[in-house]
């Protein structure tokens, strides 16, 4: 790659400890703060529905999988999840903690996934698993936060203020109260940020209202509330009503006693575990469920990622793999075959490893995208010289991404969902050419279900920022005519004074 | 030819009136005759075309009409009959030259629109002083339309507490929101020592200059993360027990104006200052508060035009100059005028030692620039920070923003959907008053329409949050000062963490983007942590019996419910509400009170919370 990157840290901004930034990161994200507090179990994401209400009557329904987006936070290197592990580079580059090939579990001839996945080997061997390699933002960008915030608002360069997973609701119909769902914590991400309202909950069970105990407690508080809100303006009145609703749908779901099917088994002791298991659960309840986000932090590897059968990375990825795999079994051929999960993480880890034996901030990243009959394979654009760490494909020491991120979002949506491209706007790769010159659509076709190249079918739904009235006047008429303090009364003689053209 | 031309400036600057009178000479109206009305005929020159010059604010009378016309004069205004026979004051300029009336039926009309703002300027409030409305009136079936002391608490402040209540009575209406709008007058004695409480070496406070907070944090002794939370928690002290009721309102008003996301990277040290600058400027002219929002280090980092260079400029901040501080989206500047508001931002920049703001004449971009009506040669690297100023001003002051600003203001104090003539009228007072804010939020207190919009809001997750414990009489605690911070976590739970939208244009206002089914039942679980004090609960407040029943209980069920909801709402509920709650308690308004029944004791956390969710609280 011949494009320069540099990292991008403004001058002169206050550099703080780059863990020290993940820490806030992921304080900031997960909100472990708020987790501790044990109230408020539900969060909240809204944005302008002005208008809205208008733009949905002619709107299709969501007739495509449900889209589970799983965020790996903190920065996942995924060349240690799955590895080119016939290059030689990588143990040159990584003496002490690169995949080993002879534990790897062998994919295809060039990468090996790492064995703590092991898991997912039977979800791969059914076809049910793909994997994007060097996929990642058209420029990289190192900043936890940053890169966050570019990638799920997905429109660089536009004044959109609204997240991609909430610009591609809102081309559908209104959904259900559980069509948008932030599972395993209450912090909305932001891409569901925008007018499409989000229930953020930490699991179904803490859908609840506080001070009720049993049915009939809550059937007296919905008598109560139901009729006090009687007389409230529309959009209150539905809302108490629609809150009530959602009340008992949970508390029905929660009292369900979920049992896992197909053998499936979800690790008491993890979150991602639980939290997608409560997403199975709302998915076979059948109750309008679109889109589900997923938090998993801790990524952030600066030091002692440790050993392929031991550390911290061994860890995590057994955590990742079990509750990938618990979640795709249980869910099992039919409801697997109406689901596409995609993981997604700010930027992968740098190609070197550093004095402490950890990765620092990179770029090009591993996307899992799992769901019934994806297009299996590793899905990645090769260097003319054939090995993926080679030199001239890195940027700054980082694996160049050579895939746009929003791609593998645009094939799913197209494929999976039906999701319009139309009336999207313009935020697709082609209008963001790819540092290398090629654009990211016409790299390797990363189609997860049919081969058909795809552009970026997402796209801005402007959302107009401030909520003000638009004034229809040409302002620029009004200020080149007439001095703006010119009033009728008192000022006015003074504010204009006649010239008399020639006399 | 008469070429007493005076500058936009000079009108603005209040001189004009005078140079204005001495220019029109012994034809015109001498100053003496003022005071008196007088009928005369004259000489008017009706205009046909005219060529108005945006630069020099010369207006050429290219072709006219001479006619004989009566005119009455009083002071300097002219009147002529219109078709009614009614005097109807006219635009009008003396000619010296022509010893007549100039009048253009054309630049009347235009300047029609401009009518109801000068209506407002000749008003007898002039802006000057609240006059408090002669009439109250609800618009929901939830408020007493004679409550006019909740109602300014509810929309001025947090929510009524019974100490503010107090002084809203004792002080009236226009006392004590003059007092309010002089908030230096108020003695907040009490709230000043709990932001000393909080504020130590480790924590600045805010009015701390940026480049020691920078340096503080360089050498350890201040926490980036702390320093950040205190910004939630600072405003979360003062809505909770400030005296300064509306200049906290303001500052969450401005700081979602001019959003800077909250714990954005790099803000670290200039996000409290950002604040405390906010807070400075709140009732200020609003050029001052613009061009220094402009050139604060916290939105020069925020929106990237710390970075931005001639050669590479960043539009992020030009961008948001034009379409969330000043004038708002398609409003006509155009992606050139973007461009140009860019160019013109290169070199305000933040020094890289300090974290201060400085001027980078080395980064300015030269050459012409342009932006609606705003031209400037910007010719010298150095006169960049001077071109920032005049770019900024012109903003400010353009009847566009006046209108936007106008607008933003109504919805926030009046309701969701002010109408055009209160936008117009306090537009028209902005811009009388040279961008100053008091004058405009005077105008909207003495309005009538402030006054007949008695619960026609709808309070967000945070205004909820506060408006409930300062309800329940929360009161700091001497062992800590964790409750403020609870306080925001919460409202932050409840997706209104009050600095926290993710994106620049900060949160809306208007009833309808908060009506998801999270938000409500986040509002309702807080409504019932606060109540029983089980979160937030680092606080001191009476027992709940005391605050909601008091002294002397009634003999019914009935009358217990009237006697609560007077207590606590300033109302009885209507009779199917009050019936809901009874039959939610299992019982009938005649069913006999006893110091032990489940009302007064184990039930009355449950239904006072009910209270709390229900749109007798919930709407404002």
């Amino acid at each position: 790659m011949t494009e320069t990157t540099t990292q991008q840290t403004s001058p002169g901004r206050h550099v703080l400890d780059c863990c020290a930034e993940a820490e806030q990161a992921s304080r900031f994200s997960r909100r472990s703060l708020l987790k501790a507090l044990g109230v408020g179990s539900v969060a909240v994401a809204t944005g302008p529905m002005v208008g809205m209400r208008a733009a949905f009557a002619a709107s299709p329904n969501w007739t495509g999988d449900v889209l589970v987006v799983l965020s790996l936070r903190g920065g996942f290197d995924g060349l240690s999840a799955v590895a080119p592990i016939s290059d030689p580079n990588l143990v040159k580059l990584r003496p002490t903690i690169a995949l080993p090939a002879n534990s790897a579990i062998q994919l295809d001839a060039t990468f090996g996934m790492h064995p703590a996945l092991g898991d997912l080997q039977p979800i791969w061997n059914a076809g049910n698993l793909a994997i994007v390699h060097a996929a990642g933002l058209p420029q990289p960008n190192r900043s936890h936060f940053e890169a966050m915030d570019e990638m799920e608002r997905a429109a660089p360069g536009s004044s959109i203020r609204s997240g991609w997973l909430d610009r591609t609701l809102g081309q559908f119909s209104p959904g259900s109260a559980f069509s948008a769902v932030q599972m395993g914590s209450t912090s909305i991400p932001e891409s569901l940020v925008g007018p499409i309202p989000v229930l953020g909950m930490e699991s179904i069970d803490s859908f609840s209202l506080d001070g009720t105990n049993n049915s009939s407690d809550r059937a007296r508080w919905a008598a109560v509330l139901n009729t006090m809100h009687t007389l409230a303006p529309g959009g209150l009145a539905d809302s108490a009503a629609g809150t009530l609703a959602a009340l008992n749908t949970a508390d029905t779901l929660a009292n369900a006693n979920y049992q896992a099917a197909n053998g499936a088994t979800y690790d008491n002791n993890s979150d991602v575990a639980q939290a997608l298991k409560n997403t199975a659960q709302l998915i076979k309840a059948g109750i309008g469920l679109r889109v589900v986000t997923i938090d998993l932090g801790d990524w952030d590897m600066h030091a002692d990622l440790g050993r392929v059968d031991n550390g911290w990375m061994y860890n995590k990825l057994s955590d990742l793999g079990g509750a990938l795999a618990a979640f795709a079994t249980d869910l099992g051929p039919t409801y697997l075959g109406k689901t596409t999960l995609v993981t997604i993480s700010e930027f992968g880890r740098r190609m070197e490893e550093n004095q402490s034996h950890g990765v620092d901030h990179g770029w090009g990243n591993v996307m899992f995208v799992l769901g019934g009959n994806v297009n299996k394979g590793v899905h990645v654009t090769m260097p003319a010289t054939g090995n993926l760490l080679d030199d001239a494909n890195l940027t700054d020491g980082d694996l160049t991404a050579s895939t746009d991120y929003r791609a593998v979002f645009a094939d799913v949506l197209k494929n999976r969902t039906n999701a319009s491209a139309s009336g999207c706007g313009d935020i697709s790769p082609r209008n963001h050419p790819h540092p290398a010159g090629r654009r990211a659509d016409q790299g390797e076709s990363i189609d997860t279900r049919s081969m058909t190249n795809t552009r970026v079918s997402f796209g801005p739904r402007p959302v107009e920022g401030g909520g003000v009235a638009p004034y229809a006047s040409d302002p620029g008429t009004i200020t080149s005519r007439l001095p703006p303090t010119f009033m009728p009364g008192t000022p006015s003689r003074n504010a204009l004074k006649a010239i008399f053209a020639g006399s | 030819m008469d070429k007493a031309v005076l500058s936009r400036r000079a009108l603005i600057a209040g001189g004009a009136t005078v140079a204005g009178v001495a220019a029109l000479g012994a034809g015109g109206l001498a100053p003496a005759e003022a005071a008196t009305a007088v009928i005369k005929k004259v000489v008017m020159y009706r205009v046909g075309r005219y060529r108005y010059n945006a630069t020099t604010h010369v207006t050429t009378v290219l072709t006219s009409t001479k006619v004989n016309v009566t005119a009455r004069f009083v002071g300097s205004n002219v009147y002529l009959k219109n078709s009614r026979a009614v005097w109807t004051q006219i635009p009008y300029v003396w000619s010296k030259t022509k010893n007549g009336l100039v009048y253009s039926h054309y630049l009347k009309l235009k300047l029609d629109a401009a009518a109801a703002l000068a209506a407002a300027q000749n008003s007898p409030t002039g802006g000057y002083k609240v006059i408090p409305p002669k009439t109250f009136a609800s618009v929901s079936p939830f408020h007493s339309s004679s409550d006019w002391a909740r109602h300014l608490l509810r929309r001025a402040g947090y929510g009524p507490t019974t100490a503010d209540l107090a002084d809203v009575k004792r002080l009236g209406y226009a006392g004590w929101l003059e007092q309010q709008l002089n908030p230096s007058t108020i003695n907040d004695s009490a709230c000043d020592a709990l932001l000393k409480r909080l504020h130590d070496a480790s924590l600045p406070d805010q009015s701390t200059p940026i480049w020691k907070v920078n340096s503080l944090i360089d050498n350890g002794t201040v926490n980036s993360w702390e320093q950040y939370q205190s910004v939630l928690t600072d405003l979360t002290i003062r809505a909770l027990w400030s005296k300064r009721q509306l200049l906290t309102v303001m500052e969450d008003f401005w700081g979602n104006h001019f959003n800077v996301t909250i714990f954005k990277d790099g803000t670290a040290e200039s996000r409290a200052h950002y604040a405390y600058t906010i807070r400075t400027h709140a009732f200020g002219k609003f050029s001052d508060l613009l061009l220094a929002i402009t050139r604060h280090p916290a939105m020069l980092t925020y929106l990237n035009n710390r970075e931005s260079t001639a050669e590479h400029p960043n539009e992020n901040q030009g961008r948001e100059l034009l379409e969330l501080h000043t004038l708002g989206v398609d409003t006509g500047y155009g992606e050139d005028g973007v461009v140009n508001a860019a160019r013109i931002l290169t070199g305000t920049g933040v020094d890289s030692d300090s974290g201060e703001y400085a001027y980078q004449p080395w980064n300015h971009w030269v050459g012409p620039v342009k932006v609606l009506g705003f031209t400037n040669a910007n010719s010298t690297e150095t006169g960049g920070a001077a071109v920032v100023a005049a770019l900024t001003a012109y903003l400010a002051h353009h009847p566009i923003t006046a209108k936007r600003i106008a607008h933003k203001l109504a919805v926030r104090f009046v309701s969701d959907t002010p109408s055009d003539a209160l936008v117009t009228m306090l537009a028209g007072v902005y811009l009388k008053h040279d961008t100053a804010i008091a004058p405009v939020l005077r105008a909207l207190f003495s309005s009538a329409e402030f006054a007949h919009s008695i619960g026609a809001k709808v309070s967000r997750p945070y205004e909820h949050i506060v408006s409930t414990a300062r309800l329940m009489e929360v009161q700091p605690m001497l062992q800590n000062l964790d409750a403020p911070q609870q306080v925001w976590y919460l409202a932050d739970n409840a997706g209104h963490n009050p600095f926290g939208q993710p994106f620049p244009t900060g949160w809306a206002d208007t009833a309808d983007e908060w009506e998801s089914t999270a938000v409500t039942l986040a509002r309702w679980n807080n409504a019932i942590n606060i109540v029983s004090n089980w979160w937030p609960n680092q606080w001191n407040r009476p027992a709940l019996y005391d605050l909601a029943v008091g002294a002397s209980l009634p003999t019914t069920h009935g009358a217990l419910v009237d006697q609560v909801a007077t207590r606590l709402l300033g109302r009885t509920l209507a009779d199917a509400d009050k019936n809901a709650v009874l039959t939610f308690l299992g019982v009938t308004a005649t069913t006999a009170l006893k110091s032990n029944s489940g009302a007064v004791n184990w039930q009355l956390n449950d239904w006072v919370s009910v209270l709390m969710d229900s749109p007798y609280q919930m709407m404002r």
